[in-house]
């Protein structure tokens, strides 16, 4: 089991769209994959349930995963009903990979702002 | 939508279209400010939101009354990367968690002033999340400005004016029914909220946004008014925009709260649902 090291401590990620709410991930990697992972934050989220269904699709990742695959499997996990008010399926990514110790600098990372957002 | 805090108030382009009229069809209940626990508070909350989605009762804004100091954690905040546990409960601070989004409050009794509207899902028909926010939020808006205060509703959640942020409101659309609850600072005890919140970097990295909210303006200082006046005057000024009568927690609403802090909103199983 191999922990990554970040500026926030090992296995723990946060990101803050522009002008919307902060995603944070906590995971760790085990054989290669992502594990016990917790997706929290001040976002909005309709219904509340949905949280779950991102976690688990994010459950057994590669650790060497894009941004972008990341993002299409929180996308495809997110029933067409949800919404998602303040952040995005990017935005999950972006903490995910922070965690992971990639996309650090603000520059690498921000997520379209309006991605994912109802309104 | 926005991406950043407008540094002076938006155009009617937040405002949704036939405010007024939504406001006027209904008769509300107003249910005036009783001290309870922390975990009471977010009880109710859910029992009247359950019990306008049955049908029982109408559309109802009660005033929050706080009993204890506390933190209350939005639905999908985890505890340790919001709190101070062992601070928190040093200065008897209570943890506890609702059921809509959002960010944690630092609640001190007297110096929060904190509302539900509890609403039918036909109230903010046809409109966007961050429609249905200006909208729940624009009687405040409109009952501050009637104290003097420039305030706006700023996307995403917030009430902001030009003395500094104001409040913040959060949504939970669940039981059939929609929960809108806002808290605005009355007064600011930094001291203790800097010491059980832990506020990270990346909380205040976006800095165009940051710059204009991280600057706070509470009422007493905008206002000069006793708490106790300001909640008074903003209900009159609801009562002007929605025909309203006072309103009561009836005993059996309660009663299933009472149940429901035992069940549900006392324990560590929901408190640390995302430890």
């Amino acid at each position: 089991m191999a922990e990554p090291q970040t500026e926030l401590g090992p296995g723990h990620g946060e990101y803050k769209t522009p002008g919307g709410k902060m995603v944070v991930a906590d995971l760790t990697v085990e054989q290669g994959t992502l594990q016990q992972i917790v997706v929290s934050g001040d976002f909005f989220l309709y219904p509340e349930e949905t949280l779950t269904l991102i976690t688990n699709a994010l459950t057994g990742q590669p650790a060497d995963a894009s941004r972008e695959a990341l993002a299409a499997a929180v996308d495809a996990a997110v029933p067409p009903d949800a919404e998602l008010f303040g952040f995005s399926a990017e935005a999950v990514a972006i903490a995910v990979r922070r965690a992971l110790g990639h996309d650090l600098r603000t520059e690498d990372a921000a997520a379209d702002p309006n991605a994912g957002s109802a309104a | 939508m926005s991406t950043s805090t407008p540094e002076t108030p938006p155009t009617s382009a937040t405002y949704p279209a036939a405010a007024d009229e939504r406001w006027a069809a209904h008769t509300w209940q107003i249910i005036a400010e009783t001290p309870v626990a922390p975990a009471m508070n977010l009880a109710l909350d859910e029992v009247l939101t359950k019990a306008v989605g049955r049908g029982t009762r109408g559309p109802t804004l009660r005033v929050w009354g706080w009993a204890a100091p506390c933190v209350v954690l939005g639905r999908f905040q985890s505890v340790r990367n919001e709190v101070h546990e062992d601070k928190a409960e040093e200065l008897g601070v209570q943890l506890v968690r609702r059921i809509s989004g959002g960010g944690a409050m630092f609640i001190e009794p007297g110096l929060a002033i904190t509302w539900s509207l509890h609403v039918p899902p036909t109230f903010v028909e046809g409109l966007s999340f961050g429609e249905s926010y200006a909208l729940l939020d624009s009687w405040a808006v409109r009952g501050l400005r009637s104290l003097g205060v420039d305030a706006w509703y700023a996307p995403l959640n917030d009430i902001t004016s030009s003395g500094g942020k104001i409040g913040g409101a959060a949504q939970a659309r669940r039981f059939g029914a929609v929960l809108h609850h806002t808290t605005m600072a009355y007064d600011m005890s930094m001291q203790n909220m800097l010491q059980v919140l832990r506020i990270g970097q990346e909380k205040l990295s976006d800095k165009g946004v940051r710059s204009a909210d991280r600057r706070v303006g509470p009422l007493r200082q905008q206002t000069q008014m006793p708490r106790e006046e300001i909640i008074q005057h903003m209900l009159e000024q609801f009562s002007t925009l929605a025909p309203s009568v006072p309103g009561a927690v009836t005993a059996e609403e309660w009663a299933e709260a009472e149940t429901l802090v035992a069940e549900k909103f006392a324990t560590s199983a929901w408190t640390k649902l995302l430890p």
